[in-house]
């Protein structure tokens, strides 16, 4: 190896970018990597995310018009609503991440996936399982009754092995690498992949009333119970939403924008701060209710100090398009990904606020709670998943580039346009329905009856859904744009090594 | 920094045991202190085990995601007390496995509801909300009315709440059946019934089998009755 | 490596799809039925695409070795 080369090697360590690519391109054919579970993954984290819109739009029209649950058991809110949570959350956020973690893994280790294809299978297929069985069960009437943990004890027990071959197949690959340095995106993935354990197998610790019925019993009741559900559900947000997510963010941005990360120091800063801070923020969604005060209060102060580890995570993201900001004009799959770190500033603002509790008092139980979910799952993880699957679809098909980049930016837009009338919807009823709880006459009486500010929201609830169907028409036109680019004809140069040699020296990231 | 943050990123063991202290601190400060001190469930009068008909009400409400839509927490401010009845205490769901305190009301909180409305009410709202609230968002639940309730394990069910630490007896495990089968006959001496779950709502019935219907408003009524907040010091609520 | 993970993969579906066929065969509830039934299909089909992929790679190591003779 040249002087040179040994040199740049160095700079690049930890972040293993350069010498990964070139690997790639000299055996593109053979496959040094094992990219078909990564191209696996990919397809059903599209089709997921179609599957979790659509549901959505319809729960949005059910709240707009009841008459659409028509009587029908499995049509009901009640059962459709944890099948929209679940495929927007595990089936498209879950195989998103499944996807760009055994990519990046592979690549930032300059390592094959560990265990081999059969284990890569098995998380494939198995995951898929998982999410088919979960969301059959909801319609059949089958549900823990546990926000975010609504299968049944058999499925979070066969959810439990696939995540062990999960962490098998990544830590492994992470132990056998090649780099010194472990690359940032994937300490994000490892915590990810960590913290989702002990959660799933804290929060579901059930009795099951035999092992031949569905039916189970927690093993928490009443006051513990709702903590440890808002321990695991804050952080279903916090490790499943925000963590891994920021992973992907620590890739794919430098490789899109062609910068190294703005700052090695706050990243380190930032990570292990957001981890230690998140775990504390779940008695947010319990205020002024019968958990005693110090765990509140406990909740809310870390919850309102996890504005700045978030904040860090931003400013690390956007500023890493420092001297690259011009590429916002001619990538589009750029500006989703930047755009997403610009949502999850703005929800990660809005959540402290949200936890303090005078505020608390009056977004809790309203739909302010429900545009605030939205604000981070749709601007932020959809927009970052959709940055990422843009950038690597070309790739991992072979394709010199996208079939269209107009119609990413239409794309664009509408999901945009989409996500601020759905955000905005849903400030207005949720601030609403909030005043008008609590609103008293000029007798001292409660001024409205539940009913008339259900009555009052409707208009509301119409243009969130509507912002929903643009969401979707969105998402049709990237899948559009998928197949398109996946049928159009391969390329015989590698596009990586084009992108990379753009990449300027001392991307680094390590070795400071 | 005290320590060289690259031994941590040069191994990948080192990193996730670090990881793991660093998770494990704040879920244990907040969640170990609330099995242990004594305090946080308040010592009250009045709530007993759900009645076998009320516990498969409670898994048809939990298994029909009503929690989606509906709290049964109400909080310590002033319009929902007034609204709602008095704020509800950690003791009210000490035998709720799951607890189903929701978190979004696109219905009202329900954790007062027994006792507000009759049976009839109940029934005829359930299997068509908008006859009796037009505005109302919710669901037809009539297909409800139609399912026989399968309560043929129902001891089991029993049981398996004591072991996870509701204290059925032996007795009351025993009876099970035909405790269930008591409130849902309307014609059936209730007289044991109500010594082993006092104020337990006996509901239409009908003569025929015990269906999911009568199950859930079985439930409904129970909801926030158990505590006599007349006969409850002040003492005795403190957390 | 492929052949070691094939081997640990395959005996856990074996061991998964009897544990379906058992649930399924006690089931009390549709539930269990479904899922149990569903499980051991899972397996079997999984279970014949590592048999297939096994021999797909002898056969394409016989070619690659015939070609060189």
């Amino acid at each position: 190896m040249s002087g040179s080369a040994a040199m740049s090697d160095i700079a690049l360590a930890g972040i293993g970018l350069g010498r990964a690519a070139a690997a790639e391109h000299v055996s593109a054919r053979a496959e040094v990597y094992n990219m078909d579970v990564v191209r696996k993954f990919l397809i059903a984290s599209v089709f997921w995310a179609v599957v979790a819109f659509l549901v959505g739009v319809y729960l949005a029209l059910e709240l707009s018009w009841p008459s659409l649950n028509f009587g029908l058991s499995f049509l009901n809110f009640g059962r459709l609503r944890p099948v929209h949570t679940s495929a927007a959350i595990f089936a498209f956020g879950g195989s998103a991440l499944f996807a760009k973690s055994f990519y990046v893994v592979q690549r930032t280790c300059r390592a094959r996936l560990f265990g081999g294809e059969a284990l890569a299978n098995f998380v494939f297929w198995g995951y898929q399982f998982f999410i088919v069985m979960a969301a059959l069960s909801y319609v059949m009437g089958y549900s823990q009754g546990q926000e975010y943990a609504e299968p049944e004890w058999h499925i979070d027990l066969f959810l439990t092995v696939v995540w062990v071959a999960y962490g098998v197949a990544y830590i492994g690959t992470v132990l056998k690498r090649e780099e010194p340095h472990i690359y940032v995106a994937n300490w994000f993935y490892m915590t990810f992949i960590l913290t989702i354990a002990v959660l799933h197998i804290g929060n579901n610790i059930a009795l099951p009333v035999s092992i031949y019925a569905a039916k189970s019993y927690s093993a928490y009741a009443g006051v513990q119970n709702a903590l440890i559900q808002w321990w695991y559900g804050h952080n279903a947000v916090g490790f499943f939403l925000t963590v891994p997510f920021l992973g992907m963010m620590y890739y794919f941005i430098p490789k899109q924008a062609g910068r190294p990360i703005y700052s090695y120091r706050l990243s380190i800063v930032h990570f292990w701060s957001l981890t230690f801070m998140y775990i504390w923020a779940g008695p947010h969604h319990l205020h002024y209710t019968a958990l005693p005060d110090w765990t509140q209060t406990l909740g809310a102060v870390f919850s309102v100090m996890l504005w700045m580890p978030s904040w860090g995570g931003m400013i690390n993201g956007l500023m890493t398009l420092s001297g690259a900001w011009d590429k916002l004009r001619t990538d589009p799959a750029l500006r989703f990904s930047v755009a997403a770190v610009g949502f999850y500033g703005m929800s990660t603002f809005e959540g402290p606020m949200m936890s303090i509790r005078e505020v608390n008092a009056l977004a809790h139980y309203t739909d302010w709670v429900i545009g605030h979910v939205h604000s981070g799952a749709l601007g932020w993880v959809a927009f970052i998943s959709f940055g990422a699957t843009y950038y690597l679809v070309p790739l991992l098909w072979n394709r010199a580039r996208l079939y269209s980049t107009r119609l990413v930016s239409w794309h664009f837009w509408i999901a945009t346009l989409g996500i601020v009338f759905y955000i905005t919807s849903m400030w207005v009823a949720g601030i609403m329905e909030g005043l008008m709880w609590r609103a008293y006459d000029q007798f001292g009486f409660l001024q409205y009856s539940f009913a008339e500010a259900v009555n009052a929201v409707h208009p509301y609830f119409v243009i969130r859904m509507l912002g929903g169907v643009l969401f979707l028409i969105g998402a049709l036109i990237m899948v559009y744009n998928l197949i398109m680019t996946v049928y159009s004809p391969t390329t015989e140069v590698s596009v990586t090594e084009r992108r990379d040699a753009a990449l300027p020296a001392g991307a680094a990231l390590a070795g400071e | 920094m005290f320590i060289r943050h690259e031994t941590i990123e040069k191994n990948a063991v080192l990193m996730l045991v670090l990881t793991a202290i660093t998770i494990a601190i704040g879920g244990i400060i907040e969640i170990v202190p609330l099995f242990t001190i004594e305090t946080t469930v308040e010592h009250v009068k009045g709530v007993r085990p759900y009645a076998p008909l009320e516990l498969m009400g409670r898994n048809i409400y939990v298994r029909e995601g009503c929690y989606l839509c509906h709290s049964q927490q109400i909080r310590a401010l002033k319009d929902e007390v007034e609204r709602y009845g008095h704020y509800s205490l950690a003791a009210e769901s000490m035998y709720d496995h799951p607890f189903q305190w929701g978190s979004k009301r696109i219905g009202p909180d329900l954790a007062r509801v027994g006792g507000k409305y009759s049976n009839d009410w109940h029934y005829a709202h359930l299997i068509n909300p908008q006859a009796l609230v037009p505005e109302s968002l919710m669901p037809k639940y009539a297909f409800l009315a139609q399912t026989p309730l399968n309560y043929d394990i129902i001891e089991e069910h029993l049981r398996k709440n004591r072991g996870v630490g509701v204290p059925y007896t032996d007795e009351q495990i025993a009876n099970a059946r035909k405790d269930l089968e008591a409130q849902a006959d309307p014609a059936a001496d209730n007289e044991a019934l109500l010594k082993r779950y006092p104020k337990a709502v006996t509901v239409a019935g009908n003569g025929r089998a015990p269906t999911e219907l009568d199950a859930l408003v079985a439930y409904l009524q129970v909801l926030g009755t158990m505590v006599d907040f007349a006969d409850t010091s002040t003492e005795q609520l403190q957390q | 490596m492929e052949e070691v993970s094939e081997v640990v993969v395959g005996l856990l579906m074996l061991v998964l799809g009897f544990l379906g066929l058992v649930m399924a065969s006690g089931a009390l509830d549709n539930e269990i039925y479904i899922f149990g039934l569903s499980l051991a299909g899972f397996a079997l089909v999984f279970e014949l695409g590592l048999i297939r992929r096994h021999f797909d790679r002898k056969d394409a190591a016989r070619v690659r070795v015939g070609r060189h003779v």
